[in-house]
């Protein structure tokens, strides 16, 4: 498992922060740690309570939300302080704040909203706008290069139980409209956040359509599957070579970062995971120093892009590039 | 020489029939579908799900099921993986012991279930938790990424045909060959039509259905070893509720999930059948939100047609013992 040294040098700075908060018993429930995001989260949150002196009980669901329902019951059985989970979808993240608040526990949802936005405390990238920034940069980069033709985008699209998967849907779409005349109407391929479906459809979406622009994963786990399907075809070329597709993604992992360096992406846009692993802490540990059982509160990640532009100044400001710059692609 | 009326042809070919339907009728709405490139990437696309629901048939012709396969398909290209990573070895070793962690899974699913005589059903469930388990705890949740030899292996091609076609194709052969010519195929359909009158004809049951369950296990793990190979990457979730996938495709082929119905052949076809309805709906540009309702509609459809095919060849058969007039 990797050491997030920057992840644990800004959760020591949230415990401080919150210092004056007692050791807590605090209940961590998370769905399973599939991605470098969930994995980097989880190990962020965990490192942070435990630093700050608090008792972190952990409870993995493997995706299942009536078992994280189960486990935060026993949770609260237990006699915790607070919770924070990372729920499995919007709906079940709804009845596991009504849970935890109706037994006067504060809990904080990290980073998967609930579909019910006014209880508990919130914390949620801001998934449209941060899409449409790095949709809006490759954008351009592949209107530039069109030279007058109309730009052909394809999306590959999360799951659309999932309300991320939706909000970076809607942000595509708001940069694809912001470009009017100058981008056809975009190819969406669904790919379930699974590598599989993902190969297959976007397999057929390339051999029905072989002449795509710009491409945008929904998330940058997918670019090895992108790039399996993209190879074969002459596709998979660097900014600057002949027949470079333009592409960008979201959450700005170890391997867009790498990807950007070597000129194969674009853009990614970045959830600030630090800000968002701080921020729910932060106000988790202050509700709970106030004696607030009930706490509700929507804080945003505002997120950026991190683009070919800007990557010499912005580099270490993304998670992903923190992991790769401590060698997480290599262990 | 008799002919086949056009009803007794439709009886008996019905899932090559649904398939040919959904291809003419995916190929009117948007041309392209009907392209050779596009009929090879369909069939690639389908040699995942095809190699790991040919090995299923063996094991639902037993009556069995196995949904351990989405955890074999994830922790034995996993160890390869590890193996390739920390000791350097190459593909062709990397595949020998994918497949051998496959067998070594169904080897203790084939224990649960022959020796200690546990449901297939409760024993292949625990098995499905207890593998990704493993695969997560020797990973830490982290993706394995695979040495660029893994991916020339995985885009490589035989006469233009790509190696995932090629494998799902030997795969099939040698499945036909072992259920249709040999004893211990006619020994699979035996038990599981009538398990208790197998055991008492003296046939090796428990060796038998011990076999199943390791052909099906090492039929997952060769199916993950061959997308993940195209790929160079395997995540923590990969492979996670294909054991739905798999069962669909070997049941809309034609196995029954009550034993001794099903056969290479039917795996191919509903593998295909299913992929064919994916694509299909790529091509056609189906609304995202629809597709899934389309696709649910379609194989539940093909299924309903096979389920009157099998009510219709039931009737056939029960006058074929009534002495002709």
């Amino acid at each position: 498992m990797q050491t997030l040294t920057l992840a644990a040098a800004l959760a020591a700075g949230t415990v401080l922060s919150a210092g004056a908060a007692s050791a807590a018993n605090i209940c961590f429930a998370f769905q399973d740690l599939e991605t470098e995001f969930w994995v980097a989260g989880h190990q962020a949150i965990t490192t942070a309570l435990q630093e700050g002196g608090h008792t972190v009980i952990e409870r993995n669901a493997n995706e299942d939300a009536n078992r994280q329902l189960e486990q935060v019951r026993d949770c609260i059985a237990q006699g915790v302080d607070g919770i924070i989970i990372i729920p499995q979808d919007g709906e079940s993240a709804a009845t596991i704040v009504n849970e935890a608040q109706n037994a006067d526990v504060p809990i904080a949802v990290f980073n998967r909203p609930p579909s019910d936005l006014s209880k508990g405390i919130i914390v949620v990238a801001d998934n449209a706008t941060i899409a449409e920034q790095a949709v809006d940069f490759a954008l351009t980069k592949a209107i530039e290069r069109a030279g007058g033709e109309p730009v052909q985008p394809l999306i590959l699209v999360g799951d659309l139980g999932d309300p991320n998967a939706v909000g970076r849907r809607a942000g595509f779409n708001a940069a694809v409209e912001k470009h009017g005349d100058a981008v056809a109407t975009p190819i969406e391929v669904a790919s379930n956040w699974d590598a599989a479906t993902a190969l297959s459809n976007l397999e057929a979406a390339v051999t029905a359509n072989p002449n795509i622009d710009m491409l945008f994963t929904s998330s940058d786990f997918l670019f090895p599957t992108i790039r399996s399907v993209l190879e074969p075809r002459g596709m998979w070329k660097a900014a600057g070579e002949e027949g470079h597709v333009v592409m960008a993604g979201l959450d700005g992992d170890a391997t867009a970062c790498s990807l950007i360096k070597e000129g194969y992406v674009d853009a990614t846009g970045v959830q600030d995971l630090y800000f968002e692993a701080d921020a729910a802490l932060e106000a988790l540990l202050a509700a709970m120093e106030a004696g607030e059982a009930q706490p509700n509160q929507v804080i945003e990640d505002p997120g950026f892009a991190l683009t070919t532009d800007n990557i010499g100044e912005r580099e270490m400001d993304m998670w992903g590039c923190v992991l790769l710059a401590e060698g997480f692609l290599n262990k | 020489m008799t002919w086949m009326t056009p009803l007794d042809f439709a009886v008996r070919y019905t899932a090559v029939l649904i398939l040919a339907l959904i291809v003419v009728i995916f190929g009117i709405v948007a041309p392209a579908f009907l392209a050779p490139g596009s009929l090879m990437s369909t069939l690639k696309a389908a040699s995942f799900i095809g190699i790991a629901a040919v090995g299923m048939v063996f094991v639902l012709l037993t009556a069995g099921i196995d949904l351990s396969v989405g955890s074999a398909m994830y922790l034995a290209p996993v160890i390869a993986g590890i193996a390739m990573q920390r000791l350097g070895i190459d593909v062709a070793p990397a595949l020998l012991l994918c497949l051998l962690v496959g067998a070594a899974i169904g080897l203790v699913n084939a224990i649960l279930i022959v020796r200690l005589r546990i449901v297939p059903f409760i024993a292949t469930l625990a098995m499905l938790f207890l593998v990704r388990g493993l695969g997560i705890w020797s990973t830490g949740s982290r993706q394995i990424d695979f040495p660029a030899s893994m991916r020339a292996f995985g885009q490589s091609a035989l006469f233009g045909i790509p190696m995932p076609v090629i494998a799902f194709a030997i795969v099939a052969a040698a499945a036909h060959i072992v259920l249709a010519h040999t004893a211990f195929g006619r020994h699979i359909y035996a038990f599981g039509n009538d398990a208790e009158a197998a055991r008492k004809a003296g046939l090796p049951v428990r060796r038998m259905q011990a076999a199943v369950y390791v052909i099906c296990s090492t039929c997952a793990a060769l199916a993950g070893f061959v997308l993940i190979s195209q790929i160079g990457r395997i995540d923590a979730g990969f492979g996670e509720g294909r054991e739905f996938d798999v069962i669909t495709a070997a049941v809309l082929g034609g196995a029954s999930l009550f034993g001794g119905i099903g056969s290479a052949v039917s795996a191919v076809l509903g593998a295909v059948t299913v992929q064919a309805v994916k694509a299909g709906l790529v091509y056609a540009g189906v609304n995202l939100y629809l597709q899934p309702i389309v696709q649910g509609a379609i194989i539940f459809l093909a299924v309903f047609l096979d389920g009157l095919r099998a009510i219709r060849m039931e009737k056939q058969a029960r006058r074929s013992i009534r002495p002709l007039a």
